[in-house]
């Protein structure tokens, strides 16, 4: 039976022979279904990520956090005004007093925006699953791979990946 | 600024050397310090059990003063949180490379300074346990918090702000944390494999993080501004002179960037000692720090001076003998100890053999924080022990369990702190690894 990490991974030492590598695999079918994976968050790559899967949609979570939050600070000292109007220096209020109430649709904005934005990191992302499992302990360290599903170790993937400077292949399963 | 570093150390070494620390012993002064920090911290404990036994007279606090050191406390720690943001987003925001180096210790300051800072209210409130009526939650009287209190605001304030630093912090530590899981055994790897949240390192999951810790970085960023404004409009927004001007928010905001930059300095040179990190965290970034401490040092210097200004210049008489009594009364020492140690010794800064003398630099950072200490006490005491109406006026000392509470305060913060920095990698090393030189197989020709 085939698992979802069976293939080939190549290492790489350096990020501009990884860099060559993807745009040498770029629109290949064989390579369709790759999975860079990197150490850190060179801008190269994530340019290449942006590429290839469009524009984070993590913005539209925290736009909708935010929105949510503001128009919840709006309502929420009006609604509590409205069901039991405190008397402040001796004044019921007719309305709640609007210029306070920008704090608390400020606050709410920031903390429902922030809290969207982690939840669209996780859901985007696939954080947050228990199974996932690194390839190699190198590629956490200073290392580059790429992942070709379904690739065979002697395969064409695999000397065309070792031909752009990957120092390693190895199989996965 | 970090372009011009040099490094003697490669991306190959990050993990490496700074994981070494999480894993392995660090220097034995990382255990007397955590000695000490216990110490303070059982004093602390101590302290709030006699009031919470005894009850909140305990505390100095008498007619007139009613907000003592429990709340010169609590805006000191809220102050000190502020470095953190500021370093960990405005920073990133503006693509200072030698925030990589330190904002993670950064944050964690933030993170720990502003729980610290959220214990105050509470205790100076006496009832801790009904800490819970701060907030408008549904209730058998059918009554709900004043939204027009500046002290509302507050709670939303401050814990607006701990929820966004913690996830701030938190989303920074992902792929660190990953790194730890996949180097340990056991029942760490369990544990760190739990908060590491599957991160694997992909480019699909750099590609959202990168995104969504931009947008964390943009909604912390009014943050920064914001918290300190709304805790200044706690005092702005009462009639008593002495605080009641317009200048308290940016004030305020400068002063807290100005001690939690000098906290940073302070925590980071023993932690870089102890967990042998001078490899990584260079003198170049300290400078760097040091440099921010001393602008922000000239815009407190700026604020004092204007606030003595318009109090002489509005023509009103309670405001000007205020201040001229905090300059000759009987709190004068506060007055003068928080001018030389946030105007005066932080000049010396300007010299850059000084700024490069950590036992020196460490003297002045310190001798910062006790000035931002008494300069919210001065704040704090004298306007309430002098107002309007000499009739009332009265006097306050802290009694010795406001002084215990205060010392507890810092046990409590850095022993949260030092817990952090052995089981945590206090350096981010993906973010380090972006300011160190790429590994590249062409070399660059420019």
């Amino acid at each position: 039976m085939t698992t979802k990490t069976a293939g080939i991974l190549a290492l790489f030492d350096y990020l501009d022979d990884v860099e060559a590598a993807l745009e040498t695999i770029k629109g290949r079918p064989e390579f369709k279904d790759h999975i860079l994976y990197s150490h850190t968050s060179y801008h190269e790559l994530v340019h290449h990520a942006e590429e290839r899967y469009g524009p984070s949609q993590v913005r539209w979570f925290t736009l909708t956090g935010a929105l949510t939050g503001a128009t919840t600070g709006f309502w929420l000292p009006i609604l509590c005004d409205l069901d039991f109007p405190l008397i402040v220096g001796g004044k019921t209020p007719a309305f709640s007093s609007l210029p306070p109430n920008l704090i608390f649709i400020f606050e709410l904005f920031v903390l429902f925006g922030a809290l969207a934005t982690i939840l669209g990191m996780l859901w985007l992302g696939r954080l947050g699953n228990p199974h996932a499992r690194i390839l190699d302990n190198r590629l956490m360290d200073d290392k580059f791979g790429i992942f070709v599903p379904g690739a065979r170790v002697d395969g064409e993937e695999a000397s065309l990946l070792k031909s752009q400077g990957a120092f390693e292949i190895k199989k996965t399963s | 600024m970090s372009d011009t570093v040099q490094w003697d150390k490669t991306i190959s070494d990050v993990n490496e050397g700074i994981l070494k620390g999480v894993e392995g012993r660090p220097h034995p002064t990382y255990y007397i310090a955590l000695a000490f920090a216990l110490t303070l911290l059982i004093t602390g404990v101590v302290s709030w059990g006699l009031i919470a036994t005894f009850g909140i007279g305990l505390s100095g606090k008498s007619s007139p003063v009613y907000w003592g050191t429990f709340i010169t406390d609590f805006v000191f720690w809220v102050g000190i949180g502020h470095a953190g943001t500021l370093i960990s987003a405005i920073l990133f925001l503006f693509r200072a490379k030698w925030r990589n180096s330190i904002n993670r210790s950064a944050e964690a300051m933030t993170v720990f300074a502003v729980i610290t800072a959220g214990l105050f209210p509470l205790i100076h409130m006496g009832r801790v346990w009904n800490g819970f009526w701060t907030l408008p939650l549904p209730n058998t009287n059918n009554m709900w918090v004043n939204f027009r209190s500046p002290l509302l605001w507050d709670v939303f304030a401050i814990s607006t702000y701990l929820t966004v630093s913690l996830l701030f912090w938190y989303m920074g530590l992902v792929p660190d944390i990953a790194s730890l899981r996949d180097r340990v055994k056991g029942f760490k790897r369990f544990v760190y494999g739990i908060l590491s949240l599957g991160w694997t390192g992909n480019i699909r999951q750099w590609h959202h993080y990168e995104t969504g810790y931009g947008f964390l970085a943009a909604l912390s960023t009014p943050l920064v501004l914001s918290v300190h404004s709304i805790v200044s409009w706690d005092f702005a927004m009462a009639l008593q002179p002495g605080w009641h001007t317009t200048i308290f928010p940016p004030y305020f905001v400068a002063g807290a960037i100005l001690s939690g930059c000098a906290m940073v300095y302070n925590l980071v040179v023993p932690v870089r000692k102890m967990f042998r990190l001078e490899g990584f965290i260079k003198e170049e970034h300290l400078e760097a720090c040091l440099k921010l401490t001393l602008l922000t040092s000239t815009i407190v210097a700026y604020a004092y001076a204007i606030e003595f200004f318009i109090a002489w210049y509005s023509g009103s008489y309670y405001e000007w003998a205020i201040f001229r009594g905090r300059a000759t009364g009987p709190y004068s020492f506060y007055f003068w100890t928080m001018t030389f140690c946030n105007c005066v010794f932080p000049l010396l800064l300007w010299s850059r053999k000084i700024r490069y003398n950590t036992p020196v630099a460490m003297v002045i950072c310190f001798l910062i924080n006790i000035g931002m200490w008494f300069e919210r006490y001065n704040i704090v005491i004298s306007s309430l022990a002098e107002d309007f109406l000499p009739g009332s006026w009265g006097h306050y000392e802290p009694s010795i369990i406001d002084m215990c509470m205060t010392f507890g305060s810092f046990g409590w913060f850095f022993t949260w702190f030092l817990i952090f920095t052995k089981f945590f990698p206090f350096v981010s090393m993906s973010e380090l690894k972006l300011i160190m030189p790429k590994p590249l197989r062409r070399k660059p020709t420019h």
